[in-house]
């Protein structure tokens, strides 16, 4: 073997291995309709969800765990099927298990503590860690969403009053759900 | 040079685990283009010199087979890189 051909065989090697942030992407877009859409559907049917104390409860815990339970097979799913991990790879699913901890946290906090709605604790929690997936994976749109997500509480510490579910609405669209759109459709076309 | 290096199946592997933090059998079998065989016997030689860890699980029944390299393999590859570029100056 010559110096060249083993040069080629190391390039081609490293190249294969590439970390795919498609499916990152996905999660983003999974987690963004799924919240979106039962934040509106307590906003317009609240009667519904709100019929009793533990109903809010319920929904707000069984839903996003059922959702945790889903995405975290899918994952492993892929990346069985992928049959490597990245360094990389490695680092963005740390930083999203302890979101995934953090978020059961302010769950558990506000449970023991009869507070209604941890929704800010929650999104200071997710901007903190989109900003850090974005600055990881050097892509823009994602730093620039959880900056904006991170404005968007910061604001609405300084001056409450606006109503929670609207609040998640507009802060995971902007933070999260457009900004894992472009990822995704950004590495499609790549 | 590392001699053990040398062999293209095991370089592959060595420059896949030290860009990775594992991979699986199949991938590597993939990668390699070889046959189950030829390439446990390479891994093999790659686990007895201590440049790879095997892990040997089931999933679903089925056998699963994820190898990482380790610190004295990872020296031995930025050995072995330096060695060709040295060469190539």
């Amino acid at each position: 073997m010559t110096k060249e051909e083993q040069i080629k065989i190391i390039n081609d090697s490293i190249i294969q291995t590439k970390t795919n942030l498609k499916p990152l992407g996905l999660n983003f877009v999974f987690w963004g309709i799924l919240i979106i859409s039962m934040s509106l559907f307590h906003y317009f049917f609240a009667e519904l969800v709100q019929f009793s104390n533990y109903s809010v409860v319920i929904y707000w815990v069984l839903i996003p765990v059922i959702g945790m339970i889903f995405m975290t097979n899918y994952n492993i799913r892929k990346g069985v099927k992928k049959g490597y991990e990245t360094q990389l790879d490695r680092v963005i699913k740390i930083i999203w298990a302890v979101f995934g901890l953090s978020w059961l946290v302010h769950v558990a906090i506000s449970l023991i503590q009869g507070i209604n709605a941890p929704t800010l604790d929650i999104l200071f929690s997710l901007s903190i860690a989109l900003v850090v997936t974005g600055i990881i994976i050097k892509f823009k749109n994602i730093t620039i969403g959880g900056l904006l997500l991170l404005v968007f509480v910061v604001y609405n510490n300084v001056f409450p009053g606006l109503n929670f579910l609207l609040m998640n609405v507009f802060g995971i669209a902007f933070g999260m759900l457009i900004p894992g759109i472009s990822l995704y459709k950004f590495k499609e076309s790549k | 040079m590392d001699k053990l290096l040398l062999n293209p199946i095991r370089l592959k592997v060595i420059s896949t685990l030290a860009n990775t933090e594992f991979c699986n059998f199949n991938f590597l079998l993939q990668l390699t283009e070889s046959s189950k065989g030829n390439l446990s016997v390479q891994l093999k030689k790659l686990e007895e010199n201590r440049y790879i860890k095997i892990h040997k699980s089931f999933k679903n029944n089925y056998p699963n087979t994820n190898c990482s390299i380790t610190d004295l393999g990872r020296d031995q590859f930025n050995k072995f890189i330096n060695s060709i570029i040295s060469l190539k100056q």
